[in-house]
């Protein structure tokens, strides 16, 4: 066995070169056989006699010198190469290499060439496995075979016969080397009845000699979600990474010649569906992100007794409703995104199966392209990533969740972005994915954030903030809708394993507001309190504020101060004016939430910090913008009088007032002018007199901030406006609970 | 065989200097170009190294060194070998937030161990590590730029921000689970 590897792996070494001259040597020789075929327009007639010949050669023929069998070889190599082979040739082939007539070399080279033009008949493949029983063949080219089923999976026109002799194809999982392979062979084959205990009992057998291998637990995570009886071992939820991928040399063939054959086989799949776009305009460098195209097992075999309605043929919404008892499931999960009537039907079937299938497809592809893309270029932003992504991301947002593989994907992705690479599409996947525990929300998400963030420019740091700030209304829409009625238990997302409950999510989006809080503060500072990033905060405590009221989420969370401030100071009137309705909002969830309390006697809890937090920044506001008392004692901000002496500032506590604020100084101009039309010099402080003021007030709303109108109304009594002597907040705040 | 030393010579008004330590010199000579031509309202100097210590005789007329960047290549081991012995010609003093990692080709098929090795090395020497798209021009401005960004504040253009305060913000710190340093 030893020697037949050995021999293998040299040729496995040479075989490059060793292939480029056969078909060289090839091409020259069979150069009068194909333009005659080209003449006669009858391509296949030499290739059915050389099949002919691989057919009937008797075994024991000898190799070494047979000019014969090397001009059919090449001949079968080179249409293989080039245009695939028909379904019968690979047949004949396969039989012929696996077989081993002429021993061990030609079959290695028959296998690299064995490409399909169209489908790949399941009896070759079935023969193909009784072979591998036969137990004659090398183990790495046994391996060799394995991968180029797995490779050419999708074009075995019915899978029924495999399916029938998964008992045998079982009985291999037991050889080491071949494990990983026939677990992904088995995974792609199994159905509910192939689930049986001693094959369970079997695998976790191999798992305790092979350690918790990767492709095992995909296998038994499958097993689990048919049975979940049979499988009593824990599981990690949602396994990442996948079956190693074995970057075969088919695949580039093969995309190529489909590419060549792609008129006549997609085109009216095209047709039918419509969601699927101009496929021969794709060209891809490999297979990974291609939307495979609609086509169930049952295509061919549509004659069998069983009455089914594949997918492919589905053009309307009514048809699907008339068909929803027997609609077949594409062979290739992965069409299933390019198709909107077939997501219906996914999203109604809710077949974990499927679902864990589509999960399988997606996160391999992502990984392959994205993670461990073997590209020579690296696949820059390529358009087919593109449209993959935005696919991908208009699937979700169809099915309103995010895939478990994609998330699987963003959170490995992330540690090797640079941040700009496709970044609204990761950005928007990023603000798909469903709550996060809050034991690793750490670890998967906000380290990396974290070091992308704040090492990057403006227009990132905002794009992330923008990105949480959709993440967190994504996790509270689904609160609001999932909850259940007891709330206590939900169950966020009915296709992950992922059961949370009430405080777990309430941690997690906790976590979550503080960490914005922490970017948003230290960002603020580095980019020199910029208004876009101080906007975008903005947003994200609007979200915040409402969480109560308008989502039902028992949770209030101030933001911190280094949001605050920034905000109160700034230098366009919209940040304060935003800044005091979102306290306006605060308000009104902090009242709610009392009211509650004091009704239902077991409302939730608000910290006395929270309240402590809003007097202290409602304090804040009324003494700057309104009473002018600014770093009075006792005003919340307090500055020692010396030290304010020394800025040399005539009336520091005015300084920030409604009208001497930088924001609203232009207004306050604009006011005085208008009042006093003749006066000569300007006196700001003429406003703050009596009527004046009101006025002023009256004028400011005019100019359309709603949000310090609200504040006013809400937490300033009336009559008491009469300029400097207007007292501190109303006796309706909330005190602390 | 000299340490380069943060903190050994004035600063210049308005000014940076950044300095590119890179074995193969691949990445190093387009990032340098796409870094001088950022609109910035410091003068930024580039320097380009291969590897530490830097030759003695420019010693008197090197400016301050504000940051000191290490681009790694993943698919070469060479690579990595050569920043890892540059380390040891630094003053401690630049690992207080003025040094950081550039890893290209992290998104291919590069051995997972010398990825982890990177890991280790940044987040033992507490140090931001980036990863950066080498092959499109959009990934070596945003290179520049995210540069630029740490440069900024380590050369002290950025009020009340220093790079020891950056870092602790950035550096990269392991995953307390070695598993999960594979991410799978």
């Amino acid at each position: 066995m030893a020697e037949a590897s050995n021999s293998f792996s040299s040729e496995l070494g040479s075989s490059n070169e060793t292939d480029e001259s056969v078909s060289n040597r090839s091409s020259n020789r069979s150069l009068r056989l194909a333009e005659k075929s080209q003449r006669k327009s009858e391509a296949s007639d030499p290739l059915l006699l050389a099949l002919k010949y691989f057919s009937e050669v008797k075994a024991g023929t000898p190799r070494i010198g047979n000019d014969v069998m090397e001009r059919n070889m090449a001949l079968v190599e080179r249409v293989g190469l080039s245009r695939g082979l028909p379904p019968e040739g690979i047949s004949v082939m396969l039989d012929y290499a696996m077989s081993l007539r002429m021993g061990a070399v030609p079959c290695v080279r028959v296998l690299k060439f064995l490409i399909p033009a169209t489908v790949v008949p399941q009896e070759a493949i079935v023969r193909g496995m009784a072979w591998l029983c036969v137990g004659k063949l090398a183990v790495s080219t046994q391996v060799f075979f394995l991968k180029w089923v797995l490779t050419i999976f999708d074009m075995i026109d019915s899978k029924e016969q495999l399916r029938a002799i998964y008992g045998f194809i079982f009985s291999f999982v037991t050889e080491e080397q071949l494990c990983p392979f026939i677990c992904h062979l088995l995974y792609l084959l199994t159905r509910k009845e192939s689930v049986r205990p001693f094959r369970v009992r079997k695998l976790l057998e191999v798992q305790t000699k092979l350690g918790r291998q990767p492709f095992l637990m995909h296998l038994l995570s499958l097993y689990k979600v048919f049975c979940p009886g049979f499988v009593a071992v824990s599981l990690p939820s949602g396994i990442r990474g996948g079956f190693r991928s074995h970057n075969s040399q088919w695949k580039t063939v093969l995309s190529a010649v489909q590419k060549k054959n792609n008129g006549q086989v997609t085109s009216d799949i095209c047709l039918t569906l419509g969601a699927k776009c101009k496929p021969n305009s794709r060209k891809r460098k490999c297979n990974h992100l291609q939307l495979p195209s609609l086509s169930s097992s049952v295509q061919r075999s549509s004659s069998t007794s069983r009455k089914v309605f594949p997918l492919e043929q589905l053009h309307s919404f009514s048809q699907l409703l008339e068909n929803l008892h027997r609609i077949e499931l594409p062979s290739q999960m992965g069409s299933l995104l390019g198709s909107s009537l077939a997501l219906c039907y996914l999203d109604y079937v809710q077949d974990d199966s499927a679902f864990l299938r589509l999960n399988f497809w997606l996160g391999h592809a992502l990984h392959e392209e994205f993670i461990f893309c073997n590209g020579e270029e690296g696949s820059g932003s390529s358009s087919e990533s593109l449209n993959f992504l935005n696919r991908l991301l208009s699937t979700q947002h169809f099915l309103q969740e995010g895939f478990f593989s994609t998330e699987g994907f963003l959170f490995k992705f992330l540690n090797v972005w640079d941040g700009a690479f496709l970044r609204p599409q990761i950005l928007g996947l990023l603000s798909d994915i469903s709550v996060v525990p809050s034991s690793c929300i750490r670890q998967l998400l906000f380290e990396p954030l974290m070091q992308l963030y704040f090492t990057s420019t403006l227009y990132f740091k905002c794009s992330v903030i923008e990105c949480l700030n959709n993440m967190l209304l994504k996790w509270l829409t689904w609160h609001s809708v999932y909850a259940l009625k007891d709330g206590l238990d939900i169950s966020l997302n009915s296709h992950t394993p992922m059961n949370m409950s009430l405080s777990g999510l309430m941690d997690s989006i906790m976590e979550l507001v503080h960490f914005v809080g922490r970017l948003a503060t230290v960002g603020l500072q580095l980019e020199g309190c910029h208004s876009l990033l101080l906007s975008f905060t903005l947003d994200f405590y609007e979200t915040v504020c409402d969480m109560f009221l308008k989502f039902d989420l028992p949770l209030v969370a101030m933001p911190p101060l280094g949001v605050f401030l920034p905000a109160l100071f700034a230098t366009d009137p919209v940040s304060v004016d935003r800044l005091c309705f979102i306290m306006y909002r605060y308000k009104k969830n902090l009242m709610a939430a009392k009211c509650q309390q004091q009704e239902t006697k077991q409302g939730f809890h608000i910290s006395s910090q929270t309240y402590r937090e809003f007097n202290r920044y409602q304090l804040i506001i009324v003494s700057c913008l309104w009473n002018s008392k600014m770093f009075q004692p006792g005003m919340a901000v307090e500055v020692d009088q010396n030290i304010l002496a020394l800025s040399k500032v005539p009336e520091p506590s005015h300084s920030f007032n409604l009208i001497h604020h930088p924001a609203f100084l232009g207004y306050a101009l604009d006011f005085h002018h208008k009042c006093w039309p003749e006066r000569e010099s300007i006196d700001l402080n003429s406003i703050k007199a009596g009527k004046q003021w009101d006025w002023y007030l009256e004028f400011i709303f005019t100019q359309g901030f709603q949000g310090l109108q609200q504040f006013f109304q809400s937490f300033i009594s009336r009559h008491s406006v009469a300029g400097t002597t207007a007292q501190g907040p109303g006796d309706t705040q909330p005190t602390s609970g | 065989m000299s340490l380069l030393k943060p903190f050994s010579k004035t600063p210049e008004i308005n000014g940076a200097n950044i300095l590119l330590v890179e074995n193969e010199e691949q990445f190093q000579q387009c990032l340098a170009e796409t870094i001088v031509l950022q609109n910035m309202n410091v003068n930024v100097n580039v320097r380009l190294a291969r590897s530490l210590p830097l030759p003695m005789e420019n010693e008197k007329s090197r400016p301050r060194i504000d940051l000191v960047v290490f681009i790694i290549n993943l698919t070469s081991e060479a690579s990595f070998k050569s920043a890892e012995t540059s380390l040891k010609y630094l003053d401690p003093g630049y690992f207080l937030g003025k040094v950081c990692f550039v890893v290209t080709k992290a998104r291919s098929a590069v051995p997972p161990e010398r990825l982890i090795a990177v890991r280790k090395l940044a987040a033992s020497l507490h140090c931001p590590l980036l990863y950066a798209e080498d092959q499109t021009t959009e990934g070596v401005t945003t290179t520049a730029h995210r540069l630029l960004a740490i440069l900024r504040v380590t050369a002290g253009l950025i009020p009340m921000a220093t790079s020891l305060y950056l870092s602790t913000l950035t550096c990269y710190t392991l995953p307390s689970d070695t598993d999960q340093l594979n991410f799978d």
